[in-house]
């Protein structure tokens, strides 16, 4: 452990650090103009527009994981914005502020659009990057066909602006690079970038944990959409000229492209990626025309297939250079939650769970049939059958409202009806998956920062390293050693420890009803009977409802409460566990005496 | 009656143009960017013919040829790496499509270019005037659709190919060589791609860009057909005829959008757009 003292000075020099290199970033740029000729001042001024567009592609695919094309249009709408104000309204500050508020709105709502239909419960990646494909498309098509109006494929030029010299503009659009990198910067590593990256990791975790990734995204991409309308906006009043090129799908490529030779998700590399290339087009492209290009495609391709990461990266580590740890992480540590009567434990029904009627069909084949029952706080409930008997498609269609195809699903007195799984947490349910499943790239206090997002709201701008989780989560924790792994990432963690960091991630959203779907597989023996006391102690102590997938009938009768026995999609037998093990019919189910473990017939 | 034919014979483009692309991204789930960039280079082949005052028809199975051999080394080269990673498969067959277009541009030049059509006029059909080539391009299409589905059904490499397309672990671990069936199948994607060039050079010009707006709608079809040649064949004489009719009733710029329009909005009402769900 690192002293207070020891932490404080490494954070301050870690900070003085950025400190000097903004400084002298800074410096460079003011004295640039000096130093560079006119020529060089002019093209910096666009690479530096078309960087930052670049850092909003770079925050969409490299953290967030959609592949975009679309980012261009929202520069070109900021552009056109000034391009249209100026040429039919005419030129005065008064409408340069307007053309900029309008150009950030239209493209807020533009991109609203694209957002509601790309990413929603089920939609899959590759859908979103059709529509990011479409919206060019159609963008430039609506400029061609607005004629004199838009300047149709010619585009707007001609038009008066802001009468600045060229150091000025230089200072103005390498400025705005500079504050949208460090803004980039510190959001990645804020509690949402972290979210962000979460959700490119596994979505359907994310889901389950109360999150709602599609509004996630579509926020982001209506926040970033804005910064690309203001460098749009810019890159009109500067050049006085505005195409259709600017909104279409060819920029929109050609950002792809400097962002992956850059280097993805490491913000820097697509500023370095823009800037080199667009200053190299502006030399070479006068010698070479095609060749250049030509040289570019090769160099994509050689890029994508031999270094997925990008040049930076790869610079990077050629170098020896490590890069400065994400984080100073040395201060992670978790602390227990403050009860919150509302959302947390203390928010239950008379019933915790009610099942009327439940079936779930795959076109004509019926996997549940009429299933009905129900379940109190502090109930520990298993259910068994043999493989193919329909119990994980029942933890489903308790946990999504769009699962079912027939019945009613109460959590807390509460009917689900068609709700996703995200809202459904918010019922009071959490689900373990039958696999763990974490987040191979977050560490351990991530991941479960990730899981307390639906409860303490996530910073934009500052990262938490004190995580706060309910009591029975911190247990957990404690209890298998993860905090003393509190910043290893999660893809080293062993088997056994992954299934209690995913159990301590559904219990930090303060459930109180639980699925865990064999949560013991894979599992040693000691490690078996810790779960065992865990989840007895979860029904007991703190009166969550339990509802327990297992094969292991050994198990089965010594923890649970309660037995559900599930054959070919129907309840077969529901009551305590001597009942069960009692019965002949579960004999005959799990094909004769001989499957059930040996005594459990003469069990007290 | 004409806009009947225009009808088919746009639908029987659009098929030609997209069969090539939903073959390589029903088996090997591959969305083949370069596809652009290899009906450009098939498109150039009749201007290479007509230059060599050769006969027009021999640039199909030359257009053929060099598909089926440049998609064997593309394969080969660049999309057997990012056999895990389809998002960067995208990615690096865009920049083949960049690097195609380029190379064109550094031999032919950038201009627009004309070459020779097979087939000249056109007859009298049903009591309208139409052109000869568009209505020997839907029994082109017609009869590529049937030499497909001929591979596929008929031969020993169709059968594993579907196997593989149905389930590749699988596939592998009952001893099929899924390597070649990729090999042959991005092979045979590519040509059918160069063919369809060639085919469509002579109703327009040919540019080092002229697979870019193709590319785009043959995308948009590939996604809504998903791995079934008869939701494509489906696909195309719907979101054809809408072409079509939004071209002529209301207007041309809407109307090259109505395919990429329509199609976003299937799928997102429907994500296994026109195949049997």
């Amino acid at each position: 452990m690192t002293t207070p003292v020891a932490v404080k000075g490494f954070t301050d020099r870690h900070s003085r650090r950025t400190l000097i290199s903004v400084a002298a970033v800074a410096l460079l740029i003011g004295l640039s103009p000096w130093v560079l000729p006119e020529f060089a001042q002019n093209t910096l001024v666009r690479a530096c527009l078309y960087a930052i567009v670049a850092i909003t592609v770079d925050l969409l695919w490299g953290y967030a994981g959609i592949l975009t094309f679309g980012q261009a249009t929202f520069f070109g709408i900021g552009a056109y914005a000034a391009g249209l104000t100026f040429t039919h309204l005419g030129f005065s500050p008064g409408m340069a502020a307007l053309a900029l508020i309008g150009g950030i709105l239209v493209s807020m709502l533009v991109a609203a659009l694209v957002g509601v239909l790309s990413f929603y419960p089920g939609g899959t990646p590759l859908y979103a990057s059709v529509v990011s494909l479409v919206l060019p498309i159609v963008a430039t098509q609506i400029i061609f066909s607005g004629g004199t109006f838009t300047g149709s494929s010619s585009g707007l030029s001609g038009f008066e602006s802001f009468d600045l010299d060229i150091t000025v503009w230089f200072w103005l659009s390498a400025g705005l690079l500079l504050v949208t990198t460090l803004a980039a910067l510190r959001f990645v590593r804020s509690d949402v970038g972290r979210l962000l990256v979460a959700i490119r990791e596994n979505e359907s975790r994310c889901d389950y944990l109360g999150l709602d990734a599609a509004r996630v995204k579509t926020l982001l991409l209506v926040g970033l959409s804005a910064v690309c309308a203001v460098a749009g906006f810019v890159y009109a009043c500067y050049g006085m000229v505005v195409a259709p090129e600017m909104a279409g799908f060819q920029f929109g490529t050609e950002l792809i492209i400097w962002v992956a030779l850059g280097g993805r998700a490491t913000i820097l590399g697509p500023v370095f990626g823009t800037l080199f290339i667009d200053l190299g087009s502006a030399y070479l492209s006068g010698d070479l025309p095609f060749v250049w290009k030509l040289i570019l495609g090769l160099a994509f391709v050689f890029v994508i297939v031999l270094m997925p990461r990008g040049l930076l990266p790869a610079i990077v580590s050629r170098l020896g250079l490590r890069a400065a740890p994400a984080v100073a992480q040395t201060r992670s540590r978790l602390a227990l939650s403050e009860p919150q009567p509302l959302a947390g434990l203390s928010n239950r029904g008379r019933l915790a769970l009610r099942l009327d009627g439940v079936s779930r069909r795959f076109s004509s084949l019926t996997v549940l049939r009429h299933v009905s029952f129900e379940a109190r706080h502090g109930e520990l409930l298993s259910l068994v059958g043999p493989n193919g008997a329909g119990k994980t498609t029942l933890m489903r269609c308790i946990s999504d409202g769009a699962e079912r195809t027939a019945g009613v699903v109460e959590l807390n007195d509460r009917p689900i009806g068609k709700l996703p799984p995200f809202r459904c947490v918010r019922l009071g349910i959490g689900r373990k998956f039958q696999t763990a499943t974490v987040f191979e790239e977050l560490t351990v206090l991530d991941a479960l920062a990730v899981a307390r997002s639906r409860l303490d709201q996530p910073s934009l701008w500052h990262r938490t390293d004190t995580v706060r989780l309910p009591e029975p989560a911190l247990a957990i924790i404690r209890t298998t050693g993860l905090e003393q792994a509190l910043d290893m990432p999660c893809r080293l963690l062993s088997h056994g420890q992954k299934q209690a960091l995913e159990l301590a991630m559904v219990l930090a959203l303060e459930p109180n009803v639980i699925l865990l779907d064999e949560p013991t597989a894979g599992l040693t023996k000691p490690e078996r009977q810790q779960i065992g006391q865990t989840l007895t102690a979860l029904a007991r102590d703190h009166q969550l409802c339990v509802v327990l997938i297992e094969h292991d009938l050994d198990f089965v009768c010594e923890i649970s409460s309660r037995v559900i026995v599930l054959h070919q999609g129907e309840i077969v037998m529901d009551g305590s566990v001597d009942a069960v093990v009692g019965s002949s019919l579960v004999r005959e189910i799990y094909a004769g005496a001989a499957a059930l473990p040996e005594g459990l017939g003469s069990r007290p | 009656m004409a806009l009947l034919f225009d009808i088919l014979s746009t639908a029987a483009i659009l098929f030609i143009v997209s069969c090539g692309l939903l073959l390589i991204f029903g088996v090997m789930k591959i969305i083949n960017f370069a596809h652009g960039g290899f009906l450009t280079l098939g498109g150039y082949v009749p201007l290479v013919v007509t230059q060599q005052g050769w006969m027009p028809w021999s640039a199909l199975p030359l257009a053929l040829a060099t598909g089926l051999l440049f998609g064997a080394v593309v394969e080969r080269s660049i999309v057997r790496p990012l056999h895990s990673r389809p998002l960067d498969a995208i990615l690096a067959t865009w920049g083949l499509g960049i690097i195609i277009g380029q190379a064109i541009t550094l031999i032919f030049g950038r201009g627009v270019q004309f070459a020779q059509s097979p087939l000249e006029g056109t007859t009298s059909l049903a009591g309208t005037e139409y052109s000869v080539y568009r209505l020997v391009l839907i029994l082109l299409a017609a009869a590529l659709a049937a030499l497909i589905a001929s591979v596929l059904n008929g031969t020993r490499l169709g059968l594993i190919t579907r196997a593989v397309t149905l389930n590749e672990t699988l596939a592998r671990a009952l001893g099929v060589n899924s390597s070649l069936v990729r090999l042959s199948t991005f092979s045979f994607g590519a040509g059918l791609a160069c063919l369809a060039g060639a085919l469509i050079t002579p109703l327009t010009s040919v540019d080092p860009n002229m697979g870019i707006p193709w590319l785009t709608n043959a995308f948009m079809l590939a996604m809504v057909s998903g791995t079934s040649l008869t939701a494509l064949a489906a696909a195309c004489l719907l979101l054809g005829a809408a072409q079509v009719l939004v071209s002529v009733l209301v207007s041309p710029i809407l109307g090259a959008l109505t395919i990429v329009v329509l199609g976003a909005v299937v799928l997102r009402v429907r994500p296994t757009g026109f195949q049997k769900a």
